[in-house]
């Protein structure tokens, strides 16, 4: 069990340094823009795994703070179920079976979107409880823990690192490169109001044909990262999201892509379980301003007007509405 | 097979087989052609048809294969069912190469040589026959079907994921069809990337796959006197006929020229390749080699034997001929604007007997 390896080093950690317990422990994680390329991908050995890339958000995010106290655990706000559940496996696994707390989770991710709220929560609180007790926990710890917490988990906790990550077993299936190419990214939301219960949905059930089209799109996404193509990247991400419209459909998915053909981005993302369709321009191109100004009066006209403008390489940050 | 059970199948790597030898190596020809050059190309479709049929039950350890091929896809078939232990019976004709013969012999093979053709429906229908025949007299035996099997145009997904990891985007894909395979698979997952990919299909005159009446040719590896269902015709912006003579000398020219060293669909491939990356020189052409040229030693690679060539001339057309419609190909090279369209749209369009109606009306 991953648990008891983890449980085991931090013993040792916690037995050479001394209690190193503090009165409060502090955790944060970015939130996402749903993905660049979800699917089902081989390991080195040939098995089939589900997996995904993630496209980064660094303008929303979750905090944690824990005060290790003996007794009950107690969470604000009390629904947080799952990072909660992330605290008492991560106490666990540091050997901590009788030690409870207080643990306060507050987010700025919008929820049911596809943007990782729930995993930030998650890995914020796990970061939190580490921190209280001066374990420094690896991001595949991180990651082994986040997914028994929560059956499946967004990659957050490797941050800006360009991974493919198999999302139910919280595992690098490949790793692709420091970062992806910078984007700039103009965030719809095409079911405002109603959201999805991101956790609680089945997994896309891909025919024989998609199971082999990702093949393609992982090849296209391993060179848009190792030579910083921002075109490609934005091929993939089309691409992905075609696969997946026809598993998790967003309203208006057509409009949406012939707003952003039309308008010169360089593709679509989205949400593979979420409502967020991410167009994706090229910061470095000067015509960028130009496009996204185009695209925003175009979405505006059909009721979709972006909520968020950012770049995946820089903290500036405008908020559209 | 439904997604669970493809995500459990046995791995295909702990089965031997030779994923070395499956993908090409991919070859700069000219500043915006590359060549994708297989040593086997059918054994990635072969190991993949093998591999889903040993994952569901169809093909169980030790079982028995039978297919009806006098190609390169028996060849495929024989020597992975040499390693992982499988019976082959392989269907052919007379005209099967008496080098491969003995090579299928040596690798283990039942050969089932049908002796005369059927006065109707030719030595086609007297090898299905035979195959009927011998996947009845041997139960729970495995047919790969390569003609329908829809995992044979998935295996090129491989092929597709080192295009697109090795050459980025590209605009241009040429390569020969025979049973649909590689052409339909690899270019309907390259436009999933990107739409716009031109894409153009070689067949030879006299074979049936884009609308020409069926007759004897002397280039084989390409074409069919069936249209074989795994062929996607909508995939298809341009169609060109290749005859065996400019095929063959393409072949030598692809030798003396690139220093590559292919079988006669690699010349096929090459002359039609080279000449659209010739009138498009910004756009990135990528051109499928299916094999190599040791079993063409005596033939391609022999100049007496090509001066003996019906029609030959030793002269390279520079250009095709554009046709108007498949029935008009003539002999030697030709080409027809597809547009993407059926078989069925484009055989409409192409009967005299309805144009002279439409022009009449």
């Amino acid at each position: 069990m991953p648990g008891d390896v983890i449980s085991r080093f931090a013993s040792v950690r916690l037995g050479t340094r001394g209690n190193q317990r503090k009165e409060h422990g502090f955790g944060q994680v970015n939130g996402h823009h749903g993905e660049i390329l979800q699917g089902i991908f081989p390991d080195d050995a040939g098995r089939l795994h589900r997996g995904l890339v993630t496209l980064p958000c660094n303008i929303v995010s979750s905090t944690a703070v824990f005060r290790p106290a003996p007794g009950n655990l107690v969470t604000v706000p009390d629904d947080k179920l799952k990072a909660a559940e992330a605290a008492r496996l991560t106490l666990d696994s540091l050997g901590l079976h009788d030690q409870g707390g207080h643990l306060t989770v507050e987010s700025t991710i919008p929820v049911g979107l596809g943007m990782g709220s729930s995993t930030a929560d998650v890995v914020a609180a796990i970061r939190a409880v580490a921190h209280a007790h001066g374990a420094a926990l690896a991001a595949d710890e991180v990651a082994r823990l986040a997914v028994r917490a929560e059956t499946a988990s967004d990659s957050i906790m490797h941050g800006d690192l360009a991974i493919l990550f198999a999302q139910r077993e919280g595992i690098v299936l490949e790793h692709l490169g420091p970062a992806l190419p910078p984007l700039e990214v103009l965030s719809v939301n095409t079911a405002p109001g109603t959201g999805v219960d991101t956790v609680k949905q089945p997994p896309a059930d891909y025919d024989d044909w998609e199971v082999q089209a990702f093949r393609p799109l992982r090849g296209m996404l391993r060179r848009a990262i190792r030579t910083g193509d921002a075109a490609l990247l934005g091929r993939v991400a089309t691409a992905s999201a075609r696969i997946s419209q026809r598993h998790l459909p967003k309203p208006a998915f057509e409009e949406i892509n012939a707003i952003a053909a039309s308008a010169g981005a360089l593709g679509i993302q989205v949400a593979h379980s979420g409502t967020v369709v991410g167009l994706l321009f090229d910061p470095r191109n000067p015509a960028t301003a130009r496009r996204v100004a185009e695209a925003t009066s175009r979405l505006d006209t059909i009721g979709l007007p972006p909520a968020l403008h950012f770049r995946t390489d820089a903290v500036e940050v405008r908020h559209v509405a | 097979m439904s997604l669970e059970m493809t995500m459990s199948q046995p791995l295909s790597r702990e089965s031997r087989g030779f994923p070395d030898y499956e993908l090409p190596r991919l070859v700069r020809l000219t500043d915006n052609l590359h060549g994708a050059a297989f040593f086997l190309m059918k054994l990635l479709p072969a190991r993949h048809m093998l591999d889903r049929a040993a994952a569901d039950g169809r093909l169980k350890p030790g079982g028995t294969i039978c297919e009806t091929t006098s190609g390169t896809f028996g060849l495929a078939l024989a020597m992975l069912a040499a390693v992982r232990g499988y019976k082959l019976i392989l269907v052919s004709d007379p005209a099967i190469d008496e080098h491969l013969h003995k090579r299928l012999l040596e690798l283990g093979v039942t050969l089932e040589i049908v002796e005369k053709p059927y006065e109707i429906g030719g030595f086609q229908t007297a090898r299905l026959d035979r195959l009927r025949a011998a996947l009845e007299a041997n139960p729970g035996s495995f047919c790969p079907s390569q003609y329908g099997n829809a995992d044979n145009p998935r295996a090129y997904a491989e092929v597709a994921e080192q295009i697109a990891e090795r050459l980025g985007h590209v605009d241009c894909l040429v390569g020969t069809v025979g049973s649909g395979g590689s052409m339909s698979g690899i270019a309907r997952f390259l436009r999933h990337l990107n739409p716009d990919l031109h894409v153009i299909g070689v067949d030879t005159p006299n074979s049936v796959v884009f609308g020409q009446p069926d007759g004897k040719r002397l280039l084989r590896g390409l074409g069919n006197s069936l249209v074989p269902p795994n062929v996607d015709h909508r995939q298809f912006d341009e169609i060109h006929w290749v005859g065996a003579a400019e095929a063959f000398l393409a072949t030598r020219r692809l030798h003396q020229h690139h220093a590559l060293y292919q079988g006669g669909t690699s010349g096929a491939a090459y002359l039609v390749a080279d000449w659209w990356a010739r009138t498009h020189p910004d756009r990135k052409v990528v051109t499928l080699f299916p094999d190599e040229g040791h079993r063409y030693v005596a033939t391609i690679y022999n100049d007496d034997w090509l001066a003996a060539l019906p029609g030959w001339t030793g002269v390279l057309p520079e250009a095709p001929q554009p046709v108007a419609h498949p029935s008009d190909v003539r002999p030697s090279w030709s080409s027809y604007r597809w547009d993407r369209q059926t078989l069925d749209e484009v055989l409409a369009a192409a009967n005299p007997a309805a144009r002279d109606l439409a022009e009449a009306a």
